[in-house]
């Protein structure tokens, strides 16, 4: 799977678990997803359980906590970098 | 690391190795591992030969801060706002990952790192086994017979305060307690109400500190006075999650009467962590609004994530260390136990009661087995009367608590938070000698 492709799947949960609005221009996939309030501590539990059941990758602490992780596009980078398949 | 020291008071440990508390040298730099551990423990100890181990129990109940200044020192806190205090960046301050066990021995480059946190822990699989109900609660009641024992052994003049909501989890610690220890006194919490009514949690600790023929300290406050600990429950208990602030609010007032009532030796015991371990959490419901939401997950995950959570919040020890009482959570000693329930048994509307009569049985009353859950920081079935609406009616929400955290740890920008704690976990690394961060 490519980054690209995990990126839009990351996006579409996100904006079908969070009812984020399609025409919503604030949403990008380089938007801080925590700053501006998409996703709170509850909705990344979510969103990181949908990464495990999906990707079948767990996301380590460092990564989690790390700037690169708050944005749809990093997490994507981190799942690409961790992933087996 | 080069040089390292410790800022203010570790809390303290009740650490227990399945037969006994640990000592401190039988933790100390060059023993074995002790992967067998369970219960509450930081240890930051260096010898004077040099050699020093950091350990953090695996729950993560004990909190272990640390950051490292530009000539190599590095300073270990329990608390960050120690840290800070010391001057140092609140962004700079990483957690010492819970089950971390980090060793350096004389005449070794580096340290060794060992994690004592058991893999089946942070998996959300169920257990393949099928043990009955029956023989769990025997199990989990072992070993809080065992683990209250060996804490009675080390402390038998301690006076044992046991905090006390009238649920199941907490009566149940109650009837244990005092089975294994000579001197105990029931605490129970309850705001002023109008009218001068009582809380559901106040007439059911009475009734069962009348069946057990304990006695009660009733604490009841205003909700002026009650939230008159709020800056002392987001420093010690590091957390500005409302669901964990609510409960650390409750605990403050109970260490507060639990200090001014008693000036010997003390412990306080509580019936907390069992909910995560049964993942018997529920959002509540206040004037419209919903809070305390919890992740949309299969249960076995949701439960999965509650005791991750562990890691995060010091709402128990935190604050009630802050006026120098120990406190022990019985039930972490029995996780295990608990984490080979079947997530079948976890849906079961009655889960928690039949747990519950297989461990204690007759020891708490009919009547506590039969009442309806409610959450300890809300005490009635009704939301109106507790510390979520205390809160609420006066603009003290979510956000309100973030930005008190934020001001109260040199935070400028409460979006700085994020990078501290994500979904139940702080920002967390290893201290190393020379090379870094492992």
């Amino acid at each position: 799977m490519t980054h690209d492709e995990i990126a839009e799947r990351l996006e579409a949960f996100i904006r079908t678990q969070y009812s984020i609005s399609a025409d919503d221009p604030g949403f990008t996939q380089d938007v801080d997803l925590f700053d501006l309030g998409y996703v709170d501590s509850i909705g990344l539990v979510e969103l990181l359980a949908f990464i495990s059941t999906s990707f079948e990758v767990e996301i380590e602490d460092d990564d989690l906590l790390s700037d690169e992780f708050s944005n749809i596009d990093g997490m994507a980078k981190i799942v690409c970098r961790q992933a087996e398949w | 690391m080069r040089a390292s020291r410790t800022i203010g008071e570790l809390d303290a440990s009740f650490a227990w190795n399945g037969r006994s508390i640990y000592r401190a040298e039988e933790l100390a730099a060059g023993t074995p591992i002790p992967f067998d551990l369970r219960g509450a423990i930081t240890s930051y100890a260096c010898t004077s030969t040099g050699e020093w181990r950091v350990l953090r129990d695996p729950l993560g109940l004990n909190k272990l801060f640390w950051v490292r200044e530009s000539s190599g020192t590095v300073h270990f806190s329990a608390r960050p706002h120690r840290l800070v205090a010391e001057g140092f960046d609140f962004d700079d301050i990483r957690s010492v990952p819970r089950g971390c066990v980090l060793d350096h021995r004389q005449g070794e480059q580096g340290a060794r790192k060992a994690s004592i946190l058991p893999a089946r822990w942070q998996s959300a699989e169920s257990s393949t086994d099928a043990p009955s109900i029956v023989e769990i609660g025997t199990e989990i009641r072992s070993s809080l017979d065992g683990y209250l024992a060996a804490i009675a052994a080390v402390h038998p003049t301690a006076r044992a305060f046991v905090c006390c909501s009238g649920g199941l989890d907490s009566s149940g610690i109650v009837a244990l307690v005092a089975k294994h220890f000579a001197d105990v006194v029931a605490v129970s919490f309850d705001l002023d109400r109008a009218g001068g009514g009582v809380s559901q949690d106040r007439r059911m600790a009475e009734r069962l500190c009348n069946d057990l023929g304990l006695p009660l300290l009733d604490v009841t406050v205003s909700p002026e006075q009650l939230l008159g600990h709020l800056d002392t429950v987001l420093v010690e208990g590091i957390d500005w999650r409302d669901f964990n602030v609510h409960a650390g609010l409750v605990n403050a007032v109970l260490a507060e009467a639990i200090a001014d009532a008693h000036a010997g030796q003390a412990i306080v015991f509580t019936g907390d962590l069992a909910n995560e371990f049964l993942a018997d959490y529920h959002e509540e419901s206040y004037l419209g609004e919903s809070y305390y939401r919890l992740p949309q997950l299969p249960l076995n995950e949701l439960r999965a994530s509650l005791v991750q959570g562990l890691d995060t919040s010091n709402r128990e020890i935190g604050v009630f260390a802050a006026r120098g009482l120990p406190v022990v959570q019985p039930y972490a000693v029995a996780v295990d136990s608990y984490l080979r329930l079947p997530s079948s048994f976890l849906g079961l509307r009655d889960a928690k009661q039949r747990l519950c009569r297989s461990i204690f049985g007759e020891l708490v009353p009919g009547v506590i087995y039969d009442r309806p859950k409610v959450r300890a920081q809300i005490g009635d079935t009704n939301a109106d009367g507790g510390v979520l609406a205390t809160c609420i009616d006066r603009g003290l929400n979510q956000d309100r608590l973030r930005e008190r955290f934020a001001q109260l740890h040199g935070v400028s920008d409460p979006r700085e938070l994020n990078r501290f704690m994500r979904a139940g976990r702080y920002r967390s690394a290893v201290p190393t000698p020379e090379e870094g961060l492992l």
